[in-house]
Parts: structure tokens; sequence; C-alpha cells
């Protein structure tokens, strides 16, 4: 299986993590690798994503494509050319 | 030549303002870490000049950022304070970042909420945890303030490597005479706002701790519940209050040439926490505490704010000047000790600390 290009749309603020660039592409075989492939290519970002125990932050949504990762009956979904990754921020904050 | 930088972290950036030695014009700069809440400042000048930001985010986290430029950009640290794998404790903000002793020029501590201490030993890059504080014996019965379970406040004895004294909310001071291995309480003397069920020597809320630079052991605090000082090192700790409108308040800074001139900002108790009848007023004293004495001198009226434990500095110009920052974003500054104050152009988001620096020009 070919490695498949995944485009990762990060916040503005998050942009500082990924060279200043807030939309970056990864490349993975699979949506869990695409992830990783993220945080491998982009270190800092874990630390605003992740929480210590490995668990999403509790206000970060992640989506595959337009859908999000908790609407996914799983994760473990081969990538597919076009793909797209999309970090969001949840609630609006003050 | 001489020039003042006041650094001013607040809840949606970092702020620089620039004058020269008088202290009379200046110039505002763009925010830094635009959208970050940044905690606190450090400008470090042991070596080359170094911006240190205790940077935080309801989102996402907090973290160290390092700043070689005077502010132009700066670079998160991959490896900053993290409590140890199978902690109970969570790493919500980092408080303070403070230069380690000159004789180490790339050790910095941090102290953190959860209450948490952190060294490193490589000027920020890596940080390890000094578990005298998160496997306290106590700590089962520690219980944070509005702020949090916060370590705040780090001081060190120049005379003494490995003495470090520490305040947390609302758990009192502590003293390392180990490096931060293991700590005792050092509250004797100071009020106890939530006192432990078997640890009776803990639940005082410290709000800001200073140190007499020249005479280590000699320390004074804003606390939640009066002002006090200690000349044993925290082993006794004494009230004085005399003059003052109200015992509650959180900053506290010291005149760096004259260690027995300290300024604080008394605020009305507690569940309100603004400047009392809106009129925001300095207290000075010029004999360690003794007596207190009224300043207020070109401070506004109807100014229904109030000040963090950190938004209070002095800079170390001949005469020292004097700043304090606000909850709604003004800035008042003296440059005659506290004789008479001014507002500096600007009105920036909610202030959570104040570092106020001279640098001479070469």
């Amino acid at each position: 299986m070919a490695p498949i290009a995944l485009s990762v749309t990060l916040p503005g603020i998050l942009a500082t993590c990924a060279g200043g660039e807030n939309t970056v592409t990864v490349e993975a075989e699979t949506l869990p690798g695409g992830v990783e492939a993220l945080l491998q290519a982009y270190p800092l970002l874990k630390v605003h994503l992740f929480k210590d125990d490995g668990k999403l932050r509790e206000h970060v949504m992640l989506l595959y494509n337009d859908q999000s990762f908790d609407w996914l009956e799983s994760t473990d979904i081969p990538l597919k050319e076009g793909d797209r990754l999309t970090v969001l921020q949840l609630v609006s904050g003050g | 030549m001489s020039k003042t930088i006041v650094l001013v972290a607040t809840e949606k950036g970092a702020f620089f303002l620039h004058s020269d030695g008088e202290r009379k014009e200046w110039n505002v700069s763009r925010p830094a870490l635009k959208g970050w809440k940044v905690n606190n400042l450090l400008l470090d000048e042991r070596g080359a000049p170094t911006l240190y930001a205790a940077v935080g985010h309801f989102v996402y986290g907090p973290t160290v950022q390092v700043s070689r430029d005077w502010g132009e950009t700066w670079e998160q640290q991959e490896h900053g304070p993290k409590f140890g794998d199978g902690s109970d404790s969570t790493l919500k903000n980092i408080w303070t970042i403070v230069p380690g002793l000159p004789s180490q020029p790339d050790t910095l501590y941090a102290g953190t909420d959860d209450a948490g201490l952190f060294v490193s030993h490589d000027s920020g890059a890596h940080w390890e945890e000094l578990t005298g504080i998160s496997q306290h014996q106590t700590r089962g019965e520690w219980m944070g303030g509005a702020g949090g379970l916060c370590l705040h406040t780090i001081l060190l004895d120049k005379d003494r490597p490995g003495r470090i004294w520490v305040g947390i909310s609302a758990v009192g001071v502590l003293r390392s005479d180990d490096g931060g291995q293991s700590f005792q309480p050092c509250n004797e003397g100071m009020p106890i706002v939530i006192e432990g069920k078997e640890f009776k020597n803990i639940g005082s809320c410290v709000h800001s701790m200073v140190q007499d630079p020249a005479q280590p052991s000699h320390l004074y605090q804003q606390n939640h519940q009066g002002v006090l000082r200690s000349f044993d090192g925290g082993d006794h700790w004494e009230r004085i209050e005399s003059g003052l409108p109200s015992k509650f308040g959180f900053p506290m800074v010291m005149d760096p040439h004259d260690a027995k001139r300290l300024y604080i900002v008394p605020q009305e108790a507690d569940e309100y926490r603004i400047f009392q009848d809106g009129q925001p007023t300095v207290y000075r004293t010029e004999n360690q505490g003794d007596t207190w004495e009224a300043l207020r001198n070109g401070l506004p009226d109807d100014c229904y704010s109030g000040v963090l434990r950190h938004a209070m500095a002095v800079d170390s110009h001949e005469v020292a000047g004097i700043y304090f920052g606000t909850s709604g974003g003004q800035i008042f500054y003296s440059i005659d000790g506290g004789d008479s104050w001014q507002t500096m152009p600007c009105a920036l988001p909610r202030i959570l600390a104040v570092k106020a620096v001279a640098v001479k020009e070469a």
C-alpha cells in the first residue's frame, strides 16, 4: 500500500508549531498513521492537541474530511487521494 | 545612555513598552504571542539577553516559549515542565519562571498549577520535576485558591546554594535546604485560611513574597489575610499592617536600592478583589513595614479593577521606576518613588504580570 498525501488544516494560533503554515501535508497509509505522521513532522503540536494521558484535549476536535472522529465507527480507515484532516477548536472562548 | 523596557503579560499576548532612562515618552509594541495567555515573562540577562514566557491557553495548554531577539520571534520548548508518568497532578498553567543563581547561568526554575517546581539546567530546553513539592507528605491536604493550586513564587538564597523558598496558594511558604528534594512548611505566625485535617502547619494563602537581596533570610509577603515579614528565613512571621486600610492584596515589590522600602496595593477583601471605593492606592513603607503611607497622587478615581500578584514591578534605574498593571488593562507608573503617578498611553487586555528593566546601551 503506497502512502497517501493527507492535507491537514490547523487553527491559526497553532501555525507557529508547523513552521508558520496552517495547512500542511503529511503522508500515511491510514488515518491514525496520518495523525502520527503529523506529530512526527511537527512535534510541538502534541502538547496542544493531546493531554499527558494521551487523550485528545477536551476542546479540540479532529475532523476526517467533514466528519468528527467521534462520529466514526472506527478511525482505522485507509487513506485515499484527496482526504483531509482538520483540527478545530471547540467553543469560542472569551 | 540607558533605556527602559516594561514587559507586560496579558490574557491575550505579551506587550513591550519602551522608553529611555527619563521614562517620560513610551512606545508600545504590537502584541507578541498574540492570542495566547501569557502568564508571566522573564528577561534573563545573565548571558545574551533572553526572554522567557510562561504561556497558556484554555484549549491548547501550557508551554514555555523563548525569544532571543527581544520578542520578535519565539520558540516553543518541546520538553517543557511535565509531571512524571503516573502522577495525580496535571499541568494546568505555568505561573512563574525565575533565573537560577548567578553561578548557574543556564539554570531556571518554574512554578506551576497544579503546584509543581521544575528546574532546567539548559536554558529552558529541558525541564525536570523537583519532587519535594509534588510528593510532599502534606500534599493530600493542599487546596488551591481562585487561581488554582499554584506555585507562584520562587526565591533562592545566594549565600546558601540549595536553599529555596516557594509560595503556594493556599498552602503557604515552604523551604528547601537540599535543592528542592524536600521541603518544610514555614508558616508559623501566618494566618491559616484552610487548615489541614492532619497537618496544621499548612493552609496559609501567600499571595506574593519578596526578599532582601543582601540578606536572603529577610522575607516579606502580601498574604490573603495580612502583610507579614520574617527575619529568620521563614521560621517565624510577624504582622506589619500598621496604617493599612485592608489586609488583602496581591502584589508586593521592593526598591532595588533600599530593601527597607516596599510597595503594596491593598484591595477590598476578599470576595470583591478590586480597589477600595474605586481608588487605586499604593502603600509604601520605608522602614521594613513598621509603618505604611498612602500614595495616590495622579491615580484615577472610579477605577473598579484590581492588580494581580505578578502585575507590579520595579526597574533598576538609580531612582527606581514603579509600575503596576490592572485587570482592566491600564498601567500606572511612578518615577519619583511613588510620590506621583502617571498613566501609560495604552489600554491592554487583562494584565497578568509586569516586569521592568533598565538596559544600559553601549
